[in-house]
């Protein structure tokens, strides 16, 4: 029969069992919202957690040493990790190719920083070099210059006193060894280019102090056999379109005749990884527990599946008389499994066009939660809508069989 | 009042038929039995027919009669396309209702078989017109069309006022009426109509036959099917149907009545 008559005759007994069929529509909605919902809400966590990586640290290939069966990205932390880069290594990196800038980074021991009367526990602050600062992450001031008693803070650290810190405010700095250190904060910086992750979750308070005269750690370089500084971790900076040439002449040098190779203890091998392959892996980590979030949601779409196939099992009971006029006047058994089936999609695709609204609101209202900022997850909702019919076809199949097989005879018998 | 032996032919017009006047095969029924024969499986086996053969020429008003249980429902039901035979053939307008498929008798129900029932069977939700239109829906007719054949036929039937009555506003024979007007919409070759007037008052009733008679001089094939004898006269010959065999043929015998029942 005409699918457009089939629409509305199951549009109308829709309508006659308002109740029934709102309910049905209302457990469609909640299981396609929920589906919506986890999936946009990762999608925009995911799309967070990239930006902020992406910005500063888009050309960076980050060099650590990480233990041989450590898969985990970026290998192990920094204060773990015994140093193996030296400054002959940073300085013979920064002479490859491409190369824009090699930022070493250190540890330097605190015991605590005083500013004007307030003194807060603070255990360590980052040796690095002026490269690590940028323009665009500069909130206010400039970089440190190396050989000098200056520091550079984060916001975090800016904010930790009663009093915030600003340019030109004097720090004193207590080391592990118990010594202390004036410094001028030259600078606040909302980020740093270099460091692992270093754009991203840093909220913890940051102070960067110059190479030299700040950090003191120092080996024998195997190349020169004098005492060189040496660094637990090295990024190499390269020109925009030169990431993969870096990466890998960088591997070929230190996994060569570098001091890190010589240096290195037994079980421990250098990682080169572009900031491509920690986002990549950080993305990997997030779309699987968005998966598995949103698989448990499909549960719930399962549920509202059963639900609109005993509505329609209901429905074809109910109607059997109905069915065996329908019968008697020419029906034929398409016919009445058309026009089942039809009401089952109509249900279906109800609830997933009420679904996507109601699940994209919830995820706005998440990330605003979470603020991060909203990405719609658009192949998420062709989804839902897709599942809604689906769901609607086949679990209105058995039904609509049923009903197709109904005795016209037994049919008009019924009361 | 005595009815007149097995197949005697006694009104010229409308012929009859029936297994033992092989001379009707000749004349082309509309509807033509041949050995028929139907058995239900209700916790043992039940002959509802048992080698059934009769015709009814195109035109002819009959009643089929019997007792309850006597296979005359069950008769009606085979005639229809409903149900198929175990044994025999059922032939509608020359078509084996037991060998085309079932989308063809779900067709054939629709455009050459009208049926109008004792409980009437109205789509609750539907309005009159909507009701009477049903049969064309499943026929493929254009929406409009459909609706504009449906209001035709309403007021053919005198339901003119009610188009958009839903059977739950109608009386009962009004709703008898729309049965009757949805049997007609698709201009079938023959109406059935099973106790028509069982579920309404004796004026209804006697309305309601007034209608058929109407539809029957209009030349339609009519097959009534009843247990009760005031209505069966209305039609032109009766088939008395007991366990589940054609007990005899008679023809009615109008003469005395002064028409064909009440106005």
């Amino acid at each position: 029969m005409d699918p457009r008559e089939a629409l509305r005759i199951a549009a109308r007994s829709i309508r006659a069992h308002r109740l029934r069929s709102g309910l049905t529509v209302v457990g469609m909605v909640i299981g396609i919202a929920s589906v919506i919902a986890f999936a946009t809400f990762g999608a925009s966590v995911q799309a967070a957690v990239i930006g902020d990586i992406g910005d500063t640290n888009a050309n960076n290939v980050f060099v650590t040493p990480a233990s041989v069966d450590d898969e985990s990205p970026g290998g192990e932390e920094l204060a773990a990790t015994r140093p193996v880069f030296t400054d002959i290594d940073v300085d013979r990196l920064r002479e490859l190719p491409g190369v824009e800038a090699v930022i070493p980074q250190g540890l330097v021991g605190l015991s605590s920083v005083t500013y004007g009367n307030q003194t807060v526990a603070q255990q360590r602050a980052t040796a690095t070099v002026s490269e690590t600062f940028t323009d665009a992450d500069t909130i206010d001031g400039r970089g440190f210059e190396t050989g000098t008693r200056e520091a550079v803070l984060n916001e975090a650290a800016a904010r930790s006193f009663e009093r915030n810190v600003t340019v030109g405010s004097t720090l004193q700095l207590t080391l592990a060894s118990g010594e202390t250190r004036n410094v001028t904060v030259v600078g606040i910086v909302s980020g740093t280019r270099g460091g692992f992750l270093s754009g991203f979750g840093d909220d913890a308070p940051r102070i960067f102090l110059p190479v030299d005269p700040f950090y003191t750690t120092v080996v024998e370089s195997p190349s020169v056999g004098a005492d060189v500084r040496v660094y637990p971790q090295l990024t190499v900076v390269a020109a925009p379109d030169a990431v993969p040439s870096v990466e890998a002449e960088a591997e070929a040098y230190l996994t060569g005749e570098s001091d890190a190779a010589q240096l290195l203890a037994e079980g421990v091998e250098i990682r080169v990884q572009t900031s491509e392959d920690i986002v990549g892996a950080i993305q990997d980590v997030i779309s699987q527990i968005t998966r598995f979030v949103t698989g448990i949601a499909v549960i719930s779409l399962v549920v509202a599946a059963i639900g609109i196939a005993n509505i329609t099992l209901v429905s074809v009971t109910e109607r059997t008389k109905e069915i065996g006029i329908m019968k008697a006047v020419g029906a034929t058994n398409r016919d009445t499994m058309q026009l089942f089936l039809t009401e089952s999609v109509l249900l279906g695709t109800a609830g997933a066009v009420l679904g996507v609204p109601v699940g994209l609101a919830v995820a706005w209202g998440a990330t605003r939660f979470a603020e991060v900022g909203f990405t719609p997850a658009v192949e998420w909702m062709a989804f839902a809508v897709v599942v809604g019919v689906g769901v609607g076809i086949v679990a209105g199949l058995y039904p609509a069989w049923r009903a197709s097989k109904v005795d016209p005879i037994d049919a008009l018998r019924y009361e | 009042m005595c009815p007149p032996p097995n197949g005697r032919a006694t009104n010229g017009a409308s012929g009859t038929g029936s297994r033992s006047d092989p001379a009707d095969a000749d004349a082309d029924p509309l509807v033509a039995l041949d050995g028929v024969t139907k058995t239900y499986d209700l916790g043992g086996t039940v002959t509802a027919l048992d080698d059934v053969s009769v015709s009814l020429p195109a035109g002819s008003y009959t009643a089929v009669m019997g007792p309850s249980g006597s296979g005359k429902s069950t008769l009606l039901n085979l005639v229809g396309g409903l149900d198929t035979a175990d044994r025999g053939t059922v032939r509608v307008g020359g078509e084996d209702l037991g060998r085309i498929s079932e989308r063809r008798r779900a067709a054939t129900r629709g455009t050459e078989i009208g049926f109008v029932f004792q409980t009437f069977n109205l789509m609750p939700r539907l309005t009159a017109v909507e009701n009477v239109a049903l049969p064309l829906v499943f026929d493929g007719w254009p929406r409009a069309d459909r609706l504009d054949r449906a209001r035709t036929v309403l007021d053919d039937v005198g339901l003119s006022e009610r188009y958009d009555h839903t059977p739950a506003e109608l009386s009962g024979g009004q709703r008898q009426r729309v049965a009757i007007a949805r049997a007609l919409a698709p201009e079938p070759s023959l109406l059935l109509a099973d106790e028509p007037t069982g579920n309404v008052d004796t004026d209804t009733g006697a309305s309601i036959m007034g209608l058929l008679a109407d539809i029957h001089d209009r030349g339609n094939t009519i097959m009534l099917v009843s247990h009760a004898r005031r209505i069966a006269d209305h039609a032109e010959r009766i088939v008395h149907v007991r366990d589940g065999r054609i007990e005899r043929i008679e023809a009615v015998d109008r003469s005395g009545e002064g028409g064909d029942g009440p106005a």
